[in-house]
Formats: C-alpha cells, sequence, structure tokens
C-alpha cells in the first residue's frame, strides 16, 4: 500500500495547483504610449463581452462591410464569471482577445494592473463625442484607458393589471412625482394579497452594487469607499445600516423572493409574478413582447432622503497583448466615436448609446419601442441623466469591492442581520485591499 | 476548472494501477542484469522512450507545484509595484483571517460528511446490483447515468431544483411538506451540496465496488450458504472484508475528488449564505481571481494540499493498520 499511497499524494498535490498555474500574476507597470507594431492591417480580431452575440451582431456587420478585409469574432463568457475569466486571461497575457468590454468602475485597476492600452491621443475625439460622466469614468490618473460605449439608467416597472386588482393607482412617469420605497412596498404587498403577483418587488440584479448603490446613497450612506486613495470602506454609515435592513426585511417579509440570483430575474415580471421590477433600458425591448400589462416609472427613492440613480455601463478596451492592436482600434473606435457605429452596438439589445449623437437619435426609438407602455422612458432618461445620476465610486480597490460587497448583499438578502453583516464586509475589505496598498 | 477535478477522479485510479506493473519490471530486470551489461546502450533508450512522459511530468506538474510553492513566499503591490518577499507573511496572514479559518472548517466538516455517506451508499448499492435480480443490470445502468453529465451542467440542473419555486418544493409540496429554503439557508446549503454531489457521485464509485464484489470466488459465496450462513453476516464476514482493497482506494479517491469540489460552489451559492458553503477550493478560486491576490492564493494552496495529505495519510495509516 505504500507505494500506491506515494501517488496518489504526489497526484493530490498537483491538481489544485495546475489550476493556478499559467496565470502569473499580472504586471503592475502601466502600459505607456500606443505600441509602435500596430499589427497586420486585415485578418481576425477577437472581441470578448459579457453580452450575447446578437448584441454585438449588427455593429459588427457594420465595421466589417465599412473595413473590408478585417473580421470581428466576438466571443460571450457569462456576466457571472466574466470579471474572473478576464483577470485569468489578461494576467496570463493571452493574445487571443484583442478587444474586451470594461466595465466602467474597473477601468482603473485593470490599467493599474497593465490590462489595457493607453488611449490618450483619443482624448478629445473621446471628450467631443460624449458626455462629462462618461469621459471621466474612462480615466485613471489622467489618461484615457478605454472607450465608452453605453449608458446606463434604472426605471421601476409595474405589472399594470395586478395593480388595478390590488387598487392601487399605479406611479406616473413624471420624476417629481416619483414614488419612495415606502410606497413601492405597501403597494407590493397590497398586490400580493389581493393575488395579483406572487411577489411584490424584485431587483432585477438582487445582489449587484450596481442596483444596491443608489439605495444607500438615497439615504446620505455614501458611495461605500472614501479616504485619499479611495481605499477605505465606509458600508456601516447610518445610511448603509438602514438601506440594508430595510432590503434584508423585504425578503424576510416574503416581499421579495430568495435564491432567484442573476439573470433568472426578468421572467418573474414577464410572466406575471412580481408587481414592481427596478430594471434597466435594455428590459424595455425584453419585456416588450410579455403577455403581461405594464407600465414605467421613475426609480424609488427613500422618504426622507434624495432620489438616486445608477448610471455608467460598458466601455471597450484592447488588451495590451493583443498583436492586432491597429484593427483592434479601428473595431473599437468605430463601435464608439462614430455615430452610426455605436448606435449599430443598441440595435439588437436595448441599452442606451454612450455616443451623445448616437443618443439622440436613440431615445425617440426607446420611447417608442413597446408601445404606449414604454412611453415617458426618454425623458426619464435624460432627467435621470442631467440630476439624479451618481456614478459608482473610481478606485483601484473597486474589483474587490463589488466582489466583497455582493456576497454581503447576498447574505443579507438570506436573512443575515445588516448592521452586523456590513461590519463583516468592512473587514473583509480591509483583508483584500491590503494586497493593494 | 471542473474538467480538472474530472481529470483527478478518473486519473487516480490509473496511478495506483502504474507502480504494480512497474515493480515486476524493476524484478525482471534485475534478473537479466548480467545480459544487460553486455548492452549498455539499453537504458539510454529506456530513458528515451521515458523521456516525453518525463517532460510532460515536469512541464506540467513539477514546474507549475515549484512556482506556486515560490510565489506563496512573496506578494505584489498594485499602487507601488514590484514583487517583495514575505516569507511565511502570506501565511500567517491566512492563519489570522476569520473567512480563511472558516472555510477550513467548513472543508472539514464537508469531509467528514460527505465521504462516509458516499461510499457507504455505494456500496450498499453494489451489493444490491450484484444479487442475481432482473433488471438489476439496467437499474445499475441508471445510477451510473450522472457521470455523463459534467458537474456543472449538473450543477445547472439542481439550481433549478433548488430555487425557492423549484422542482424540489413543488415535490415536497405533493408530499404535503412544507417549502425549504435550501441553498438560500445557512442549515441546508451544504446538505443540499452534498445531496447534489452524491447524485454525481455514488454511482461512479459504485463501478469499482462492483467490480470487487465480483472479483470474490463464487465458491466462497456457496461454501457458506452450504453451511448455513444468514445473508447479513456474508455481507458483513465476507463481502465486506473482500473489498477492502477496493473499497481503501475509493475511500482516499472519494476523499480527495471531495477536497476539491469546486463547480457546484461556484454555479450554486459562491461560497454562502455567511461562508457556510465556502470550501477551500472554492476559497482558493475566489482570493486568485475574484480579490485577485495571487500569491496569497498560492499559499492556500499548499494548504489546502496539507490538509488533503493529512487526510490521505490518515486514511492510509488506518488501513496499513487493518492489512496486519
Amino acid at each position: 500500500m505504500a507505494p500506491r499511497a506515494g501517488r496518489l499524494i504526489a497526484g493530490v498535490f498537483v491538481v489544485p495547483v495546475l489550476l493556478l498555474a499559467g496565470c502569473g500574476g499580472g504586471s503592475s507597470s502601466s502600459n505607456t504610449a500606443p505600441a509602435a507594431d500596430q499589427g497586420p492591417q486585415t485578418g481576425t480580431i477577437n472581441v470578448l463581452g459579457s453580452d450575447n452575440a446578437e448584441t454585438y451582431a449588427p455593429v459588427i456587420k457594420a465595421f466589417e462591410s465599412a473595413n473590408a478585409g478585417i473580421k470581428v469574432n466576438y466571443s460571450q463568457v457569462p456576466f457571472d464569471q466574466f470579471n474572473s475569466t478576464l483577470q485569468q486571461r489578461l494576467g496570463a497575457k493571452d493574445s487571443t482577445i484583442d478587444v474586451y468590454t470594461v466595465d466602467q468602475p474597473r477601468v482603473s485597476q485593470l490599467a493599474a494592473k497593465g490590462f489595457l492600452v493607453d488611449l490618450t491621443d483619443l482624448d478629445a475625439k473621446t471628450k467631443a463625442a460624449t458626455s462629462q460622466a462618461s469621459y471621466d469614468a474612462n480615466h485613471f490618473r489622467d489618461k484615457l484607458w478605454s472607450l465608452p460605449m453605453w449608458n446606463s439608467t434604472q426605471f421601476l416597472f409595474y405589472n399594470k393589471s395586478a395593480l388595478k386588482k390590488a387598487g392601487v393607482t399605479p406611479p406616473t412617469t413624471d420624476p417629481e412625482q416619483r414614488w419612495t420605497w415606502e410606497q413601492v412596498a405597501t403597494a407590493g404587498k397590497k398586490a400580493q394579497q389581493a393575488g395579483g403577483t406572487k411577489y411584490g418587488l424584485l431587483l432585477e440584479q438582487a445582489e449587484a452594487y450596481y442596483q444596491l448603490q443608489p439605495l444607500a446613497e438615497s439615504l446620505g450612506g455614501g458611495s461605500g469607499i472614501t479616504g485619499p486613495d479611495a481605499l477605505t470602506p465606509a458600508v456601516t454609515t447610518d445610511g448603509w445600516k438602514k438601506a440594508m435592513s430595510w432590503y434584508g426585511g423585504t425578503f424576510a417579509s416574503g416581499l421579495s423572493p430568495r435564491g432567484i440570483g442573476g439573470f433568472q430575474t426578468g421572467p418573474v415580471f414577464s410572466n406575471g409574478n412580481v408587481a414592481f421590477f427596478v430594471g434597466g433600458p435594455w428590459d424595455i425591448g425584453v419585456f416588450s413582447s410579455a403577455k403581461v400589462d405594464w407600465g414605467i416609472a421613475p426609480m424609488p427613492y427613500f422618504e426622507g432622503g434624495k432620489p438616486v440613480t445608477p448610471t455608467g455601463s460598458w466601455s471597450l478596451g484592447i488588451n495590451p497583448a493583443s498583436k492586432q492592436q491597429g484593427m483592434a482600434r479601428k473595431f473599437i473606435e468605430f463601435a464608439t466615436l462614430d455615430t452610426a457605429g455605436n448606435l449599430a452596438t443598441t440595435e439588437a439589445t436595448t441599452i442606451i448609446p454612450a455616443n451623445t449623437k448616437s443618443e439622440a437619435q436613440y431615445l425617440p426609438r426607446l420611447e417608442k419601442l413597446a408601445g404606449s407602455k414604454s412611453t415617458g422612458a426618454a425623458e426619464i432618461v435624460s432627467y435621470e441623466a442631467s440630476k439624479t445620476a451618481v456614478g459608482r465610486p473610481v478606485s483601484v480597490g473597486y474589483i474587490q469591492f463589488e466582489e466583497v460587497m455582493g456576497k454581503a448583499f447576498a447574505d443579507i438578502r438570506n436573512g443575515t442581520d445588516a448592521a452586523s453583516r456590513l461590519e463583516t464586509a468592512t473587514s473583509q475589505l480591509n483583508e483584500a485591499w491590503k494586497s493593494i496598498k | 476548472m471542473d474538467s480538472t477535478g474530472e481529470v483527478s477522479r478518473v486519473g487516480n485510479p490509473m496511478r495506483t494501477r502504474q507502480p504494480r506493473r512497474l515493480g515486476k519490471a524493476t524484478k525482471a530486470g534485475r534478473a537479466t542484469k548480467a545480459d544487460r551489461a553486455g548492452q549498455p546502450g539499453q537504458g539510454r533508450v529506456a530513458l528515451l522512450f521515458l523521456l516525453p512522459a518525463l517532460i510532460s511530468l515536469a512541464l506540467l506538474r513539477l514546474i507549475p507545484a515549484g512556482v506556486a510553492l515560490v510565489d506563496s513566499f512573496f506578494t505584489e503591490s498594485l499602487l507601488r509595484g514590484g514583487r517583495v518577499f514575505v516569507g511565511l507573511g502570506n501565511y500567517s496572514d491566512l492563519l489570522g483571517n476569520a473567512d480563511f479559518r472558516k472555510s477550513v472548517g467548513v472543508t472539514l466538516l464537508f469531509t467528514v460528511i460527505v465521504n462516509p455517506l458516499q461510499i457507504a451508499v455505494a456500496f450498499l448499492l453494489a451489493v444490491l446490483y450484484t444479487q442475481r435480480a432482473t433488471g438489476s443490470k439496467f437499474w445499475r445502468s441508471l445510477v451510473i447515468l450522472p457521470i455523463a453529465v459534467p458537474p456543472a451542467v449538473s450543477a445547472v440542473i439542481w439550481s433549478v431544483i433548488y430555487r425557492p419555486d423549484g422542482l424540489g418544493n413543488s415535490f415536497l409540496d405533493l408530499l404535503k411538506i412544507p417549502a425549504q429554503p435550501f441553498l438560500t439557508s445557512t442549515e441546508q446549503a451544504l446538505p443540499s451540496i452534498i445531496v447534489l454531489l452524491s447524485w454525481i457521485g455514488v454511482g461512479y464509485w459504485m463501478l469499482f465496488l462492483i467490480a470487487g464484489i465480483n472479483d470474490i470466488p463464487d465458491d466462497i459465496h456457496e461454501a457458506a450458504s452450504l453451511d448455513g450462513v444468514s445473508p447479513w453476516r456474508r455481507l458483513w464476514s465476507i463481502t465486506l472484508p473482500l473489498v477492502r482493497r477496493p473499497l481503501a482506494f475509493v475511500l482516499v479517491a472519494d476523499t480527495v475528488s471531495n477536497l476539491l469540489v469546486f463547480a457546484p460552489v461556484q454555479i450554486l451559492t459562491k461560497g454562502g449564505p455567511n461562508g457556510t458553503t465556502n470550501l477551500m477550493m472554492y476559497d482558493v478560486y475566489n482570493r486568485a481571481y475574484a480579490i485577485g491576490d495571487l500569491h496569497t492564493a498560492q499559499a492556500e494552496v499548499i494548504l489546502l494540499v496539507a490538509v488533503t495529505l493529512i487526510i490521505v495519510a490518515l486514511q492510509f495509516r488506518l488501513l496499513r493498520g487493518d492489512d496486519r
């Protein structure tokens, strides 16, 4: 038996080690100036993103017909695994990724790790093409690292027939008449009791910082990150504690369902199982074909607090390990800075283009997308962008922040006491950020 | 990642066979030592044949393992840049980390429950399906079937079963049992994962035990039945002692594969709620790729290997004691 043990043990030892091999850590040197070698003029470039391939089909088609000899191959990695997959492949200097989609709050860390090509020579062009917020979101240490493709906001969708059955007058599209979360909870409960829907309220990304930051910000809780280098956690403020205990309560009371995660949430609304649903512009397109009769209103805020809505979305960046950076630049410029190109990225999936000229052409289309149901959407988008939008914090520690907070939100959703869980998150953040400082 | 777990599972039986063959070869070699002296090139030829295997062994296993070990003594600052030697700093950081300690606790609890459970069920099923009964081969195939499904796909299937409005609760409702929270509760999440893993694993381990049981000479059983030994006694005094070798292999291989469980945790619970399913393998992944602290993750890999070695060594100790 002894020799057996020896071999087995050797086997045991190497398996987990293999998992981490081949992915040497990212170098911390920042990339300066575009590489001298731009690679071939024609060929196939690889684009990696988290959306389905249909989303990019129109822009790829338009780009390919405008640039003979360049083909674009898009691959999708599901959102849940996207960031870790990127971390893994970029860390291994994988040259088979030329262009990838960049979640805007992650720009700083990706740039600091040397995972993005410096695009500062496109600075003036970018500034002219997009809003100030979008322009800022793609900068880190005064350099431009990615080009803004999309923008976002959130709406409150409601199930018209369920509210009618419960005798509730639905909210209007007027941002000045915006409902409070307390009103939504009461009305949602009524709809549940009247038997109209199984649940009262559901947030599309129920465990994501993007959608939950506005809750804390509405109560003056701040973004959760402070300090001169934006590496000090601040998630135990009164605003955060109050917002999160309210949020945990919506699951404890059965107003919201537990255990339905990620992107399984949309169908709960389109199948008529929830009275209120907080979601993005993309849902207007998705829900337009739903059998449920629905309406749209601005995202709620807390009573006594101020209205705050999320913003920001995906940008496009270039992998420094790419051997085809010339073609890659052509593609990302086309998909973001070119009016028609940027508009094409929003053709298949409903999302707000970041290019200001494209947005002007896009909003009337959004307004009509779901007939009378989406009337008022364009007005809400413009209002939120100028008055209530608060971006996610810019910090090199954002990636860790989002991961740690995501787990905290999941636990709070499943019944853990919010205040103590936020304390735990604070110490987890301090641990995680130790390796950055 | 899932496939790696799979490979380790499938790979182990092969690895255990190899030593025997090699052992015979060396004995044969010794016998003909005199002949070999006349052919000095033979050793070199043998080495040449072995070279591809040795190179891949070094390239794919030994070097990465070495890199992991070395990396675990360093740290890298994102803001300041540069690799800094910290000695055992990453290890002491880990040991001082409450999440890591909880993860070790969860992994040990999981190991203590899942392995005896899977092996007991696999053994009982193996005994059942080696009885000469109609349809036993058909039922046997059904039990083995889940092996054909990749672990990640199984996890997705079970995520639908475990959803609060999913199949699991609909089934319980038929039996008039109230709805259960499954993966969203700190008490039920780990057992839910154990059920899923057993659904996949039991059939696989059963295969080895069936082979072991079929190896028992029929005349022993015949002699026992002539002596009027009860079936229970036969199971206890004949079958169990005679399948001890395959059973030992199954115990060790199952333990190792369960210590490396990753896909279901990643897909179903992400280690939650409150870290109750945060098995070490997932914690390593999380530290390396979600948090991005590769060096501490390498240190944790080394500790995971250490935990695995201790458990496996302990198992061999116990089994060897039995042999004498």
